[in-house]
């Protein structure tokens, strides 16, 4: 467990302007692979992380800081370290969120999966990190599905996609109008896309703006004064201008309601000053939300997310144990050891299996016994000879060490 | 004996669907779907066990109505539970199933109030239009209640651990369209064909008179619901709580007619 190491540069320990030169591939760290060693490197929008075993930390700094173009001392200041179980511990926190600017968002999962797939082309993982690696994806998912950590939407934006999904299941047969080119808009629009949402219509005031959004989104975009007959056909509608004015009013709702019989429509309004009349959320099928309903409900997510976060970290100590567990087995005298108390344990299995006199089974177990030794002796001489973590790890595979390993201790 | 395995079965099944509506794992809900399976196969095999030697569909009494309006209505969930969008629907309807077939089960009996007139063609064109539309009726109760539910929690905001797998209103909306818009005319047939079976007796009108009076208005309550949606489109919330309000007045009169008047439905026909 020793030999894992993480160099960590994240929002924590970096300022952007820092972390935005380091960005880490596996292909940086081929050339360090070479006898055995690992690397595995993870770079998201708040971190760059390099997982290791087998290599001199001092090197590896050195080798970050050439890549980066950051001194090597500087570079140090900016680092996070963590070695054996605390290594471990990191990366299962990351992949489960708990170690997220937002605790418990679930696009990080992702990122250490494509990262991994980049290694495992670039051949920098081998025996231990790719174990690490799944045992950290299995974690991850366990925290996912017992946790409530990453089921409630701490963003405003998600959490509008979230109540257009209650409202109408598949957003993409609902046409979404978006009023408004800035940035907030645009980041709720992306959103609904990334959900699958097909037919977008920008409007904004500033033509060319619209156009822009529209074209990145794929989208149309629709001039001002088309408003009141988007609003008759989009069921979703997201407002975010700078209009010191309400531009959707009471008395305008009503007749569009009217208009689309009824048909439900969900506006959320993410503007300050607001671009809706509180008054329209009270015509009969359109859900109204402004900024403050939405926000008051987002802080409550993450404070529900908080409360999670104890039962989480729960899960990832109790699959650090076990990961624990697990690499200090990858020993080869400790591997030997098993297999002869495997022998011993299939041995008296057998003996207690037949009545023989006793005269007799003395002999059949001395011969059993000797037979055995005989067969396990020339894995056990290939194991000293060549300890390598592959050969370590497949033997245990082979003869299901671990398993057995375990159910002894249950017992 | 198999009565009560089929209410337990239903009890049961109601309790997989609940856990799942908190706790969305494979495994629960398959245990749900074969459990509601087995119900569903006792339930049938007990109806026709209810038939006795004549072969003649159970509905002569309103305890062998109220049994076979259940086994409808479940008919109808059984579709919904092997839809992943629509399963939790059961955990709203089996617990209360599973009460009423428990509160019935003791005088649930074949042959009970077999009746000469039932020879008659119309029985069976009267009975079963009837019971589907109130089965269908049932069905469209539980989606409005359902609805309601998870409208409330919408208006909220805050989509908690419930929300997140109940269906979406809009398919709530549409099954409550489908299930009025059928429960109607069945229950209209089921009506027009009382009234022909009645006037080729040549029954007094007055003697079934309360009958027929608690019959209109549910008719009217459902037939103003579908008015409101088709014309003026009243869909989701106000057709959910007119829904609601027609079927527990379903209900109220037809327990209190068959309480009051025990065999005012039936006595006309006898004669």
């Amino acid at each position: 467990m020793n030999r894992l190491g993480c160099i960590s540069i994240n929002h924590r320990s970096a300022p952007v302007e820092v972390r935005e030169k380091i960005v880490l591939s596996p292909q940086d760290f081929r050339g360090l692979c070479a006898d055995g060693e690992e690397v595995y490197a993870l770079t998201t929008c708040n971190r760059s992380e390099a997982y290791w075993t087998g290599l001199d930390e001092q090197a590896l700094m050195q080798h970050l800081a050439s890549l980066s173009g950051v001194s090597g001392e500087d570079i140090r200041g900016y680092c996070e370290i963590f070695r054996g179980e605390e290594a471990i511990r990191h990366l299962f926190m990351v992949a489960s969120g708990l170690d997220s600017l937002i605790i418990g968002e679930n696009q990080i999962l992702g990122q250490v999966k494509d990262a991994y797939r980049q290694a495992l082309a670039a051949g920098t993982t081998s025996t231990f990190l790719n174990k690490a690696l799944h045992w950290t994806f299995r974690t991850a998912k366990r925290v996912r599905t017992e946790t409530s950590i990453g089921r409630y939407p701490v963003s405003v934006a998600s959490q509008a996609v979230e109540l257009a999904c209650h409202i109408f299941g598949d957003i993409s047969a609902s046409p979404v109008l978006v009023i408004g080119a800035g940035d907030m808009a645009g980041i709720a629009a992306r959103r609904l896309k990334d959900r699958g949402a097909g037919d977008l219509c920008i409007i904004n005031r500033t033509f060319s703006a619209a156009c822009d959004l529209a074209e990145e989104l794929g989208g149309k975009p629709r001039s001002f004064s088309t408003l009141r007959e988007e609003l008759l056909r989009c069921a979703i509608v997201i407002t975010s201008t700078g209009s010191p004015a309400p531009i959707i009013t009471r008395a305008m709702m009503d007749g569009v309601m009217k208009q689309r019989r009824n048909e439900p429509m969900i506006i959320i309004d993410i503007a300050v000053p607001r671009d809706v009349e509180p008054e329209a959320g009270k015509c009969y099928n359109c859900y109204l939300y402004d900024i403050d309903a939405l926000e008051s409900i987002v802080d409550k997510h993450v404070s529900f997310r908080q409360e999670e976060t104890d039962k989480a970290l729960a899960i990832v100590s109790a699959e650090v144990e076990r990961f624990a567990r697990w690499a200090g087995s990858l020993d080869a005298q400790a591997t030997i050891r098993d297999l002869f108390s495997l022998m011993d344990e299939y041995i008296a299995s057998e003996m207690g299996a037949n009545s023989l006199e006793p005269r007799h089974a003395a002999i059949v177990e001395q011969k059993l016994r000797s037979s055995l030794k005989r067969y396990l002796h020339r894995v056990a001489s290939y194991l000293k000879e060549h300890p390598t973590l592959t050969n370590i790890e497949q033997t245990r595979r082979i003869f299901q060490l671990d398993e057995d390993y375990q159910d002894r201790h249950k017992g | 004996m198999i009565l009560w395995i089929m209410v337990l079965l239903y009890v049961l099944t109601g309790a997989c669907f609940i856990t799942y509506l908190f706790w969305r794992r494979r495994p629960v809900v398959l245990i749900a779907r074969g459990l509601f399976l087995a119900s569903i196969a006792i339930h049938i095999l007990l109806t026709l066990s209810l038939t006795g030697p004549a072969y003649r569909i159970p509905l002569a009494s309103p305890v062998q109505a109220a049994n076979m309006m259940v086994l409808l209505a479940s008919l109808v969930f059984i579709f919904f539970a092997f839809r992943k969008q629509t399963a939790v629907l059961g955990a709203f309807f089996l617990p209360v199933a599973g009460v009423v077939l428990g509160m019935i089960a003791p005088r649930l009996q074949a042959g009970e109030g077999a009746l000469p007139a039932m020879f008659h063609a119309w029985y069976p064109l009267h009975t079963v239009s009837v019971v589907a539309g109130e089965a269908l009726f049932a069905v469209a109760f539980v989606v409005s209640v359902v609805y309601l539910f998870h409208e409330d929690i919408i208006r909220k905001g805050h989509l908690h651990w419930s929300a997140a797998s109940l269906p979406p209103l809009k398919l709530l909306d549409r099954i409550l369209s489908a299930c009025l818009g059928a429960g109607f005319v069945a229950i209209t047939a089921g009506m027009l064909f009382g009234a022909l079976w009645a006037s080729s007796l040549g029954v007094d009108l007055s003697q079934i008179a309360m009958k027929i009076s608690a019959g209109a208005a549910m008719w009217l309550v459902f037939a103003f619901s579908l008015h409101q949606r088709f014309a003026i489109r009243w869909s989701g919330r106000r057709t959910a709580l007119i829904t609601i309000a027609g079927f527990l007045l379903m209900i109220i009169l037809f327990v209190g007619v068959n309480l009051a008047y025990p065999g005012a439905h039936g006595a006309g026909l006898t004669r």
